[in-house]
């Protein structure tokens, strides 16, 4: 009888002490290094100007666990602080001031008040006259800025010194500890972060590694967080990986070169409409993204419905029943896996309909298959990003004081129909053919814990409440051990 | 042209025509046998083209069965017929699949003819594949344009069914028919192949491939396709690349068909579609039905051995027949010249004889036909110059004859009158003693008279025969004959009493500027003297005499018309005979005596005469009788 209660409890005991360390498992902990792998080889810590979207991603993702900026957005573009705790301006958007967070250190060890991040914004945009007061940083520009806090919010605004090195030296919740420009970052935990240390001690950053050697490093448990195509996140996510797909954050859009060939707007229209948008997303991108006839997504504008994404062969051979169109080159970046695909899908639709169009790499290009990231939630700021980089004339949005009706969609207070305007003007002519909204995505190992791959993701690492200073390690079943609790003042 | 040119000419002709004839034999049969064998060399290529056709045909249905049979495809059609099939998921497939099976084309189809997967064109997902399901049913592979994104290409086709469930996955695969077909092919020396893929409506050269891909500066073979194109019959042509006839090629071009694919939804294909034994005879004749002209298989034979070989007999036959010309003109010349060196020695030995040379002998040299014509040349000669002697002797004696009758009629009559004078002398003695003085004077006149008489006919006689030879000196006829006509003047003008009656008319024709000729004046005045008496005594009772000068090439013509009885052709040929006369009185001397004069001076004289009109004497004399004599000698 007793042997058999002793049995029992001795049973008992154990189950628990099982459930506890599975418990204990899941729960946040210290330690371990994070392995991320991405594609681009940057061989300096530094966003280029026109850095393609993977390069742009990964560098400014790198980065944000560096650096901080004074403000960051929200999925629905709503600002929230960062470095700046709070901030106003004045009504005619001129005069900004922010309030500096206190106590907030650079990996450097050195304060990060106002007088120190005041020279780095300075040095960041010379055409702002930037102050540093006792707590605050003053921004005044000479035209209105109603939307500088979606600039501020971009990652081109990280408040960065650099050290002897050339190395950043920031706030973030990492610091530099390596660096071997093109292969391998190692960051170390900043202990004293502003946000609090984060879970693991060190995140190794490799580079140069194409999508398929990160995939099989995920697979060989050799990668904690990967980049993959879009169309490749529900395949992770079968496997027993966690993806993430962010909002459609790029715009994947056809650009005519300056010297085209096809300067005729009706060859233009014509190929716009004799491309088939449905087969290529359900197809080639499996289903991810949308397809997209502005520049800005619907989740930035609520309007983009208004363009539309229709084939229509017919009306594109009537565009073209008198005319003889000239061959025309299709070119694409290499490094996009789906990039190819998508130029021959393109090429045949538009050889349909009498149009010759040739996918090649080399020759004089008329057309370019380009990626262009939308950096913002701002869709103000996003379309005049999305402008630079396709080459276009800026967007001219009329002046609009702050008090006219506003709608929730742009930070800067413009209105809805002004966005439209600017947006239809700039796809007048059709210089550019939109393509695709598509997001960002990514995939994590077994062993990464808190990174929540829901939709409401701008495909950055330092979102707010979605950040890789988040994120903790496990180890696998096979190899189970105890790992430490959290300790005081964690986050 | 001479007896021995003509030999030349024949023997050379016989020799050219020889080597003319044997040579054109020889280049024609050189040339049926050259294109046998271009034949059976394009045949054997078109036959090892079939062969390797079919044998890859059979390779990729085999393949294309394997990827049909495959894991991979087995797996695609279980999830179509379970509805889980993600097209996405299968974008990338084919082209594993292709490359595992090495294959050129492969694409997946799904049961309503969309394309799942396509190796060759990635992005052509979700399009219509014509040629399922019209040739699933095909065992065989068979030829297809296939559409690419750098344009169009020909394949060899096969389709394979992978059957789980209700809906059927189709597989069709192939490989390129390209330069890298033909380069399996075993091409004899000198025999090359050219695959044109009919992929344009038109003539496109950069569809015209060979060994190392598209063939340049082709366009000449442009016809001959064309050609196949509108019959989708085989066909033959020669191309001529340059000016130079060795550098062409005989073609032979074979048409490759395909079936032809209607759209999936109408499926209206002969469910029997022609399989690789069809895509054989496609290689032959063939109905149209069904089928469309994909290609055009071209075997090209060069003609330059041919050529070189016919331009080595024509060079040769040249040679030979330069040769044998030489040496026929050589041999020719020989034999010739001894074939008619007796006939040449013949016609001078006539030429001679001809001229007067009546002792002329030829030598008989052979036994044969040319020898017996000399032997009787030879009789001939003897023959003529014996009866000239004869002929000569029978004229002298007719002469001798003509001479004594002559001399007996002259001197009978003389001598009769003698004979009765001196009868009456003797008579008289005898019975008129009285008056034998009377009779004595009478008697003795008489025979004073007939003795000079005698004295007369004996001095022409002498005359005669005693003709002076020719003192030439310049001497201009027309002076001669006005002085011939003065000593004729009054007797032409006839007797007062029957002056109308008996005038003869006189006529001069003399030529202005007659040449002086080397004449004898004197014996040429005594001639034409003869001559006009002649006609005075033709014409008794009037008429005209007519005397005419003119020039004939080197020589001078007198000649002396009369109007009188004229002469019968008897008398013309015996009037130059001496002692021949047709006048009552006469010695017969007178024209024997022009013909001497006449033929002292190089000339020749001749009568013309018609009875009842008139004679014409002509006479015809040499400008310079040195020239004349010279040429006698």
């Amino acid at each position: 009888m007793r042997r058999t209660a002793y049995r029992f409890l001795a049973a008992i005991s154990l189950l628990v002490v099982a459930a506890n360390s599975a418990t204990a498992a899941t729960r946040p902990h210290y330690g371990g290094t994070l392995r991320v792998m991405l594609q681009s080889a940057p061989n300096a810590l530094d966003i280029p100007a026109n850095a393609p979207p993977p390069d742009y991603w990964d560098i400014a993702r790198t980065l944000s666990l560096i650096g901080d900026t004074l403000v960051t957005l929200d999925a629905q573009g709503r600002p929230q602080p960062a470095l700046a705790a709070a901030w106003q301006s004045d009504p005619s958007a001129r005069h900004w001031q922010f309030t500096l967070r206190r106590g907030v250190k650079f990996h450097d060890g050195s304060l990060a008040s106002p007088a120190a991040v005041a020279p780095i914004l300075d040095a960041l945009h010379p055409g702002w006259n930037v102050r540093a007061s006792a707590d605050s940083i003053s921004i005044e520009s000479e035209t209105a800025t109603p939307s500088l806090l979606a600039e501020l919010a971009l990652p081109r605004n990280l408040l960065l010194k650099r050290n002897g090195s050339g190395l950043p030296i920031g706030t973030g919740p990492f610091q530099v500890a390596e660096w071997q420009p093109a292969k391998l970052l190692k960051l170390a935990a900043n202990e004293e972060s502003w946000a609090g240390r984060p879970f693991v001690d060190a995140v190794e950053i490799e580079f140069g590694k194409s999508l398929r050697d990160q995939a099989i490093a995920l697979e060989l448990d050799k990668a904690d967080i990967i980049e993959t195509a879009s169309q490749a996140a529900n395949g992770a996510q079968r496997k027993g990986t966690s993806s993430a797909l962010s909002l459609p954050v790029e715009l994947l859009a056809l650009v005519f070169s300056p010297n085209s060939r096809a300067q005729d707007p009706r060859l233009r229209e014509a190929l716009a409409l004799a491309i088939d948008r449905k087969p290529i997303q359900s197809v080639l991108l499996k289903g991810a993204g949308e397809p997209a006839a502005s520049i800005l997504p619907n989740w930035m504008t609520g309007y983009s419905a208004v363009f539309s994404a229709q084939a229509n062969p017919q009306r594109a051979r009537a565009l073209l029943a008198d005319s003889r169109p000239p061959a025309l080159n299709l070119s694409y970046d290499p490094r996009d896996p789906q990039a190819q695909l998508i130029a021959d899908r393109i090429a045949l639709n538009a050889r349909e309909v009498g149009i010759t169009v040739q996918v090649s790499l080399s020759g004089a290009e008329d057309i370019r298959l380009l990626r262009v990231v939308l950096p913002s939630p701002d869709p103000t700021t996003s379309l005049t990003e999305a402008a630079r980089q396709l080459g276009l004339p800026q967007p001219a949005f009329p002046v609009t004081p702050r008090g006219n009706p506003l709608d929730g969609r742009s930070l800067d207070g413009r209105s809805l129909d002004d966005l439209y305007q600017a947006e239809r003007s700039a796809l007048d002519g059709y210089s550019i053919i939109p393509l695709f909204h598509l997001p960002v995505a990514s995939a994590a190992s077994a062993r990464v814990c808190g990174w929540a791959p829901d939709q409401d993701r701008l495909g950055e690492w330092n979102e707010a409440g979605h950040s890789l200073a988040d994120v903790w390690l496990v180890e696998s079943r096979a190899g189970l051990q105890a790992n430490s609790l959290p300790q005081a003042g964690s986050r | 042209m001479s007896f021995r040119k003509k030999l030349l000419l024949l023997f050379a002709a016989t020799v050219l025509l020889c080597v003319a004839v044997i040579s054109a034999s020889v280049y024609s049969t050189i040339r049926r046998s050259f294109e046998r064998a271009d034949q059976d060399r394009a045949n054997a290529v078109a036959a090892q083209f079939r062969s390797e056709f079919q044998r890859r045909g059979q390779e990729v249905a085999r393949k294309v069965e394997s990827v049909a049979a495959g894991e991979t495809v087995q797996r695609i059609a279980l999830d179509m017929n379970r509805g889980a099939a993600d097209s996405g998921d299968h974008v990338s497939e084919a082209r594993a699949l292709a490359g595992q099976q090495q294959l050129d084309f492969l694409e997946l189809v799904d049961s309503r003819a969309t394309i799942l997967s396509s190796a060759q064109w990635e992005a052509k997902f979700g399009y219509p594949e014509a040629a399922v399901p019209a040739a699933a049913g095909t065992a065989g592979a068979f030829l297809k344009r296939e559409e690419l994104p750098q344009g169009a290409t020909l394949g060899l086709f096969a389709v394979r069914v992978a059957r789980v469930g209700e809906q059927p996955l189709y597989v069709i695969g192939g490989e390129r028919l390209d330069q890298g077909f033909l380069s399996t092919l075993d091409i004899p020396t000198g025999t090359r192949v050219l695959l044109y893929q009919n992929l344009d409506a038109k003539w496109n050269p950069k569809s015209l491939l060979d060994l190392n891909g598209p063939a340049a500066g082709v366009d000449k073979i442009a016809p001959l396709v064309a050609k196949v194109r509108d019959t989708l019959q085989e066909s033959q042509g020669v191309i001529r690349w340059t000016s130079d006839s060795a550098d062409a090629e005989v073609f032979h071009a074979i048409p490759l068909t395909g079936p032809v694919f209607n759209s999936p939804n109408q499926n209206s294909v002969n469910q029997s579609a022609p399989n690789l034994n069809s895509a054989n005879q496609n290689l032959t004749n063939q109905s149209t039905a069904n089928q469309q002209l994909l290609g055009v298989l071209l075997v090209g034979s060069s003609r330059r051995p041919l050529i070189e070989l016919q331009r080595q007999v024509v060079s040769t036959a040249m040679l030979v027949g330069g040769v044998g010309i030489l040496v026929a003109v050589l041999t020719s010349l020989w034999f010739a010249a001894r074939v008619t060196r007796p006939v040449v020695s013949l016609a001078e030995a006539a030429r001679r004889v001809a001229a007067g040379d009546l002792a002329t002998k030829v030598e008989v040299e052979s036994s044969d036909e040319l020898g017996e014509l000399a032997a009787s040349f030879n009789r001939m000669t003897e023959d003529l110059v014996q009866q000239k002697d004869r002929t000569l002797q029978a004229e002298r004696v007719a002469a001798w004859r003509e001479l004594a009758r002559r001399l007996a009629h002259e001197l009978k009559n003389p001598l009769f009158p003698l004979q009765v004078t001196v009868e009456n002398l003797m008579r008289a003695k005898q019975k008129s003693p009285e008056m034998f003085e009377e009779v004595f004077h009478e008697g003795t006149a008489t025979l004073l008279a007939e003795i000079d008489n005698l004295k007369t006919i004996i001095g022409r006689f002498s005359e005669f025969s005693k003709m002076p030879q020719p003192q030439r000196q310049p001497t201009q006829v027309n002076e001669v004959v006005r002085s011939v006509l003065r000593v004729f003047h009054a007797q032409l003008r006839g007797n007062d009493n029957d002056k109308e009656k008996n005038q003869i008319s006189v006529r001069t024709e003399l030529a202005e500027a007659l040449p002086e000729i080397s004449a004898d004046p004197d014996l040429l005045h005594r001639a034409l003297q003869n001559l006009v008496l002649n006609a005075i005594d033709a014409m008794p009772h009037g008429g005209a005499l007519t005397i005419r000068t003119a020039t004939l090439g080197d020589r001078i013509e007198i000649s002396v018309s009369d109007t009188g009885s004229g002469l019968t052709p008897e008398e013309c040929g015996r009037l130059f005979t001496p002692y021949y006369t047709t006048k009552q009185h006469g010695t017969g001397l007178g024209l024997a005596i022009v013909q001497s004069v006449v033929s002292d001076h190089g000339g020749k004289i001749s009568v013309a005469s018609t009875k009842e009109k008139g004679t014409t004497f002509r006479i015809e004399l040499p400008y310079d009788f040195s020239a004349f004599s010279a040429s006698l000698r």
